[in-house]
């Protein structure tokens, strides 16, 4: 009988195995071989060893690419969770409509990404777009946003708030978790709302935070369309994300060999990043059930 | 004796299933099934599908699949080739045909040069040589850069319009002065004017790319100056001559604002909507841009008139602006596929030259009167056409760089088009942004690729 159920077991997950083992781990170990070899699209690999990685700390273009990148995560991330966590407290309160005010935060999450990349676009637009319109009619001076080098990254971190859809519903999902008594017991000892929110509210939403945290820094790391769509990586390389740098390498440039080597690379980049942030989370993240996990 | 029975049975069951087979193809012969891979706009779709039909008719036991592929070509045709599942014949991006060619993955036309006596016939700088006797294809046109412009404006403005024959060409100055008095703002205002608002532009007087190669390189070649050098180991963009070129460029924008900066035109990410429409909505009123544009011009009646490009000391313009077309190697069709090479863009059958979108390759189409008539003596071809086009481009077009000049995918990716989206910004002088960006070219450089005379 037992047998008879681990073998069903085995069957049903058999589908998403197999999908997982064919098309996620078999392309990783693939790439990696590429990455050990000079291998242009159409000619026949030739195994270099480790020759591409020696040659990605020669490349500017990919320490460009990283600074880009990282500048970029390091302002998307905590302004994403910053707005997010604040929209989900205002949800979180008892207010008339609040069904309609969640629809219409999160909606934007909802629009495809490339729509609303498309959409952005005109929201920039140096003479006609939304931004430089509302300027204009304040009386403050315009930006040529994306399209000037210094100002372009910070335009797309602006832009990456705007989706912040999922983060919030996941902090709302916390604010409705933290225990009522907690609130209560600050109350009785005479605290107010600051003290309720610092002391109840962000200890307990720190696994929270810290689970965003990760998602956002992972997933902003392999920021793509807006460059793929807005920018082509300009002007002058401001926004050469890394993903889209090895895109270019990949299917632009044709050198499959070095655009794997930069895949693995920034897998390995995400990895220690990742640890790192769980090694620096015992300090301050906080579980109810601190043995348990 | 049960041997022998088997053997029979399994000749009739052969026999059987090649009956089959011929039965499958309604009892012609065997079908070549090519493939022609293609990118353009919607119009081209159509007229390119409408070659492709005539080639199918006229070629018996030929059939021929478009694969009309109009975004991402490169990547998609990277991966047709990484997947072994090339098309037969094909457009193929300029830098990545000669790679290809390099791989072996593109038939060496020379030796069908004698087979098709058109093919020999091309303007010399239509072919593409990968080698010594190594040729594996053309430009799919030819075609050069132009000043189009929007008659109104012009009238409105009360100028002269641009001229229309290499010898009468406007010099640079004269250029800037005729953009000024086409540039107006929103209060009616030109740029020379107090209280002109270079932030609220209504019409600007011209535009002219600076990060689009062939866009500049008649001006460059014109000043005396190239990318590079002879050998094609050293960038020239350094030199007084190229310097100027890029000055006078970024100048329009910053120092005249006569010229959009980058963005200004911007519909959605780079694509600036097409010449047609900035010249109809007069949102421009002179555009640099190639002669391609004439079908769209057409199309959309845009009330356009066609001048050559303003000139340094020679009136130069690019030619050959376009991508290549070749025919692919191991797909088990080649003299099929080298047919329909031939023909596919014969102006004898193919309409897409007395449409406007494309220039014949042929000599014999710029130099002899009916064949010069036979594409252009119709509405979509305006009167100044001939000496504006046909004459300009046989007597003062400079084969683009961009067909020339080794590994410069990379460096456009990497130095050249990054380096010239800074002049564009203007936040820096050219001279300054040209002389660090050179030595970085001639870095990569690695010298121009073969050319030979037939």
């Amino acid at each position: 009988m037992r047998r008879l159920e681990t073998r069903w077991g085995w069957l049903m997950a058999l589908p998403a195995i197999l999908g997982f083992a064919i098309f996620t781990v078999g392309p990783m170990l693939a790439s990696f071989a590429f990455s050990l070899t000079d291998w242009q699209i159409g000619g026949s690999p030739s195994f270099t060893g480790l020759d591409n990685y020696a040659e990605l700390a020669g490349d500017e273009l990919f320490w460009k690419s990283l600074s880009v990148t990282t500048y970029y995560t390091l302002g998307a991330v905590p302004l994403t969770l910053i707005v997010s966590f604040a929209v989900a407290m205002l949800l979180n309160q008892r207010a008339r409509g609040l069904a309609i005010w969640r629809t219409i935060f999160y909606l934007p999450t909802l629009v495809p990404a490339i729509a609303n990349v498309v959409l952005w676009i005109w929201i920039f637009n140096p003479d006609f777009g939304l931004l430089n319109s509302l300027l204009r009619e304040a009386g403050l001076p315009t930006s040529q946003w994306v399209h000037s080098e210094r100002l372009a990254v910070p335009s797309l971190i602006v832009m990456s708030t705007w989706g912040f859809g999922n983060t919030m519903v996941i902090f709302l999902a916390g604010l409705q978790g933290v225990p009522r008594h907690l609130y209560e017991a600050v109350s009785i000892d005479g605290g107010g709302p600051w003290r309720r929110f610092w002391h109840v509210t962000l200890p307990m939403m720190t696994p929270t935070i810290f689970y965003n945290l990760v998602v956002g820094v992972v997933g902003t790391f392999q920021v793509f369309n807006q460059a793929y769509v807005m920018t082509e990586g300009g002007p002058n390389h401001a926004t050469l994300f890394y993903v889209y740098y090895l895109f270019r390498k990949a299917f632009t440039e044709s050198e499959m060999g070095y655009a794997s080597a930069l895949a693995w690379v920034l897998f390995m980049i995400i990895m220690v990043v990742t640890f790192l942030l769980f090694r620096n989370a015992r300090r301050w993240v906080y579980y109810e059930m601190a043995g348990a996990r | 004796m049960k041997r022998r029975d088997l053997l029979k049975m399994s000749g009739l069951a052969a026999l059987g299933a090649a009956a089959a087979a011929c039965g499958g193809g309604g009892g012609s012969e065997a079908a070549a099934r090519l493939q022609f891979m293609f990118w353009g706009s919607a119009f081209e779709k159509k007229a390119v599908e409408k070659m492709l039909r005539q080639f199918a008719e006229r070629n018996p036991g030929i059939e021929v699949e478009p694969l009309f592929t109009p975004d991402e070509y490169d990547v998609k045709l990277n991966t047709l080739v990484a997947g072994g599942r090339v098309p037969h014949v094909g457009y193929v991006p300029m830098a990545m045909s000669f790679r290809l060619a390099e791989q072996g993955k593109l038939v060496n036309l020379f030796p069908y040069l004698t087979k098709y006596p058109q093919l020999a016939g091309y303007l010399p700088d239509a072919y593409l040589w990968y080698g010594p006797d190594k040729m594996h294809g053309t430009a799919t046109a030819n075609e050069i850069e132009l000043l189009w412009y929007s008659k109104a404006a012009i009238a409105e403005a009360g100028i002269a319009p641009p001229p229309a024959t290499a010898a009468s060409a406007w010099t640079w100055d004269q250029l800037v002065e005729n953009a000024y008095k086409l540039t107006v703002d929103q209060n009616g205002r030109h740029p020379d004017e107090s209280g002109f608002d270079p932030g609220q532009v209504r019409q600007f007087g011209i535009s002219s790319s600076i990060t689009y190669g062939a866009a500049w390189y008649g001006f460059l070649r014109g000043n005396g100056g190239d990318f590079a050098d002879g050998t094609g180991r050293r960038c020239l963009l350094d030199a007084p001559e190229a310097v100027e070129v890029f000055q006078n460029l970024q100048d329009l924008i910053y120092e005249h604002r006569v010229m959009p900066g980058p963005g200004q035109l911007a519909a959605t990410g780079d694509d600036v909507p097409g010449t047609n429409i900035l010249l109809k909505t007069k949102r421009v009123a002179m555009v640099v841009d190639g002669h391609w544009s004439l079908l769209d011009m057409n199309e959309s009646k845009a009330g356009y008139g066609i001048g050559v490009l303003p000139r340094y000391a020679e009136p130069y313009t690019a030619s050959q602006v376009a991508g290549a077309t070749s025919v692919f190697a191991g797909t088990g069709h080649e003299q099929e596929a080298v047919e329909l090479f031939a023909f596919h863009n014969d102006p004898r059958y193919v309409d897409l030259f007395a449409q406007g979108l494309w220039m014949p390759q042929e000599k014999k189409y710029y130099e002899d009167q009916a064949a010069i008539d036979s594409w252009t003596k119709n509405a979509g071809h305006p009167p100044e056409f001939r000496t504006a086009v046909v004459d300009y481009a046989r007597d003062h077009g400079v084969p683009d760089f961009r067909n020339r000049v080794r590994n410069l995918a990379a460096i456009s990716a990497d130095v050249l088009t990054p380096a010239l989206q800074e002049i564009e910004s203007g936040k820096r002088p050219a001279g300054e942004i040209l002389k660090a960006a050179a030595p970085r070219i001639t870095g990569m450089l690695q010298g121009w690729h073969h050319t030979q005379a037939l």
